[in-house]
């Protein structure tokens, strides 16, 4: 425990002192999509203002996946690289799953940082925009976050460890670009009942969950999709990474 | 006494893929190494010393043997192992997103050791490392040499019985060589136990008590450098180039005082002469070189040149596998 709490203070130190720069990265991307759905385009009347009550959670949910799979991803492959640094926490008294499992922690609490930023960013940006029904809810909102960013986390270490790294820039084009349009960022799963069968396809993407999971915390007036459901959900995909890329962590250190 | 180490036919297999087949690289490794002793692993690039040292430090899972350091199994209890053992690599892997004085820190927290004596020990280290100039500096902008040290400082702050070093001296210059030699000596007097990888021959000779020359993933013998070198045949040898019309080695080779005889080298020259690199394994005395020169002669040769030495481990290497130590 003493090695994975080394490890853990030593990853949130380099974070941290890179943090307005990761601060940065993660954010850019929810601030201007409010500025420019959130604002710009309801004042044209071309979007409905309820768009930005929908938005708000999503792009908590797109920040957090952002920022958890950096926040491993990004470290791992400088680990995994040709100098081999991951060598030397393994050789800490820790076992192999524990450097993979603080890898993770490291990367959720990156990611939920990340989201509880966001979340006042947006309604700072839209304070003076009608129409707007956040009303974050923090005792379900608080370890929803913590969930969220265990997933995140969890999908870059499998993403790190099984995408080879010349790979990567295809990866957030290929994979993360269609979780996040088809990942209930921008509409409630609910009302793609009008998909019909078609609405269940959806839950094949990590991030519906997320959204949801949000989308209940932040905004409850909202329809959301069960509690229960959205629980189960995040449980499966998290395990399921977790599993996968410790596994894939462990074949790539130990030869 | 037991033995720190005991390695018991170790053997490793790299899977192979579809485009390669598996890899043996150590094929039934077995030494022991006392407390306190340095012990090398002399090999050229290949031989599978990397492998072994690997499986000593658990980053690399045996497929068979086993090994034990202070009597615990290297492959049921990594985490005591790793108590026990510091690791320099091949690869220089300082962190590099922390200054060498935290790189030192962080280690030591790695191994829950207190604040006091973090503090103490990396103090303590980067003064006899000489690296409290750079305490802090980043990783990159050091020297070769001081990055090297700066493993060395890593390795120690959790004070392990057992130093394993991988090739600790390749790629640094000359001087930077001999100031870290210097440096592992002063070890091997405080007692550490020390276990190094190199393919420099005079590296071994220097600073082992004990070493295994390995190719391809076994021990082709294993003693004390004086011992091997005294394992030859005749106890001297005699490096002759002859130029001539025709070989000359069936004449030398039959000589008494010739105790074995070892082509390296031979080529045809522009002037359609044989130049010839003979390597003799000789007992010297009685006129042993008059005979050798008589006999060049007599084939209608040149000796081109002669040097009679003391055998250096170079020569065991040759010896026994037949040819140069590859790079």
């Amino acid at each position: 425990m003493t090695a994975f709490l080394a490890l853990l203070r030593r990853d949130l130190v380099v974070a941290g002192r890179n943090g307005a720069a990761l601060l940065v990265a993660t954010l850019t991307q929810p601030i201007l999509v409010v500025l420019v759905f959130g604002n710009i385009l309801p004042r044209l009347h071309l979007v409905a203002d309820e768009f930005r009550t929908v938005m708000v959670p999503g792009l908590m949910s797109i920040t957090m996946l952002m920022a958890g799979v950096q926040g491993v991803l990004l470290p791992l492959t400088i680990d995994l690289s040709g100098s081999r640094e991951v060598d030397e926490r393994i050789l800490a008294p820790i076992s192999v799953l524990g450097v993979a499992f603080e890898k993770v922690i490291a990367g959720a609490i990156h990611a939920a940082v990340a989201g509880l930023i966001a979340l006042p960013a947006m309604m700072l940006l839209m304070h003076r925009v009608g129409g707007v029904d956040v009303k974050p809810s923090w005792g379900m909102l608080l370890p929803l976050v913590a969930a969220c960013g265990i997933l995140s986390a969890s999908f870059g270490l499998t993403m790190g460890t099984r995408v080879q790294p010349r790979f990567s820039g295809l990866l957030f084009a290929v994979v993360l670009g269609p979780l996040m349009l088809f990942g209930c960022a921008y509409y409630p799963w609910v009302s793609l009942r009008v998909l019909g069968p078609l609405q269940y396809v959806f839950l094949l993407n990590p991030l519906v969950f997320m959204s949801e999971a949000m989308r209940l915390s932040v905004t409850p007036d909202v329809p959301h999709m069960p509690v229960a459901g959205l629980l189960a959900g995040m449980a499966i995909f998290s395990l399921a990474f977790l599993i996968s890329g410790a596994r894939a962590f462990e074949r790539r250190v130990i030869l | 006494m037991a033995p720190l180490l005991v390695v018991e036919d170790l053997r490793k297999t790299y899977p192979g893929t579809r485009k390669t087949p598996p890899v043996e690289a150590v094929r039934g490794i077995s030494f022991s190494v006392e407390a306190g002793e340095t012990f090398g692993l002399l090999g050229p690039n290949g031989a599978g010393k990397s492998t072994t040292l690997g499986c000593i430090t658990s980053l690399v899972r045996p497929s068979a043997g086993r090994v034990l350091v202070d009597g615990v199994d290297a492959g049921r209890d990594p985490s005591r192992v790793k108590r026990l053992i510091a690791v320099v690599p091949q690869t220089r892997n300082l962190d590099r997103d922390l200054t060498v004085r935290d790189i030192l820190v962080y280690h030591a927290r790695y191994f829950g050791l207190s604040a006091d004596e973090r503090e103490a020990r990396a103090d303590r280290l980067l003064a006899e490392m000489q690296l409290q100039d750079k305490a802090g500096a980043k990783p990159a902008t050091l020297s070769g040499g001081m990055q090297q040290r700066a493993m060395i400082a890593r390795a120690l702050m959790h004070d392990p019985r057992v130093l394993l070093l991988d090739e600790p001296t390749t790629g640094l210059d000359p001087q930077a060589r001999r100031a870290l030699w210097d440096t592992l000596r002063g070890l091997q007097q405080r007692g550490l136990t020390i276990i190094l990888t190199t393919h420099y021959m005079e590296e071994a000779d220097q600073l082992c008590r004990r070493l295994a020359i390995i190719d391809h993933g076994t021990i082709l013998t294993l003693d004390t450098p004086a011992a091997l070198k005294r394992s030859l045949p005749g106890g001297h040898i005699l490096d002759v180039w002859v130029r001539s019309g025709k070989p000359v080695a069936p004449q030398l080779e039959a000589l008494p005082g010739v105790v074995r005889l070892e082509k390296v080298a031979a080529a045809a020259d522009g002037s359609s002469d044989w130049l010839e690199r003979l390597r003799l394994f000789v007992d010297p005395g009685n006129g042993l070189l008059d005979r050798v020169l008589q006999s060049v002669r007599e084939a209608g040769g040149d000796l081109d040149h002669v040097s009679l030495t003391q055998p250096s481990l170079e020569d065991v290497y040759i010896h026994l596998t037949g040819k140069e130590l590859r790079e």
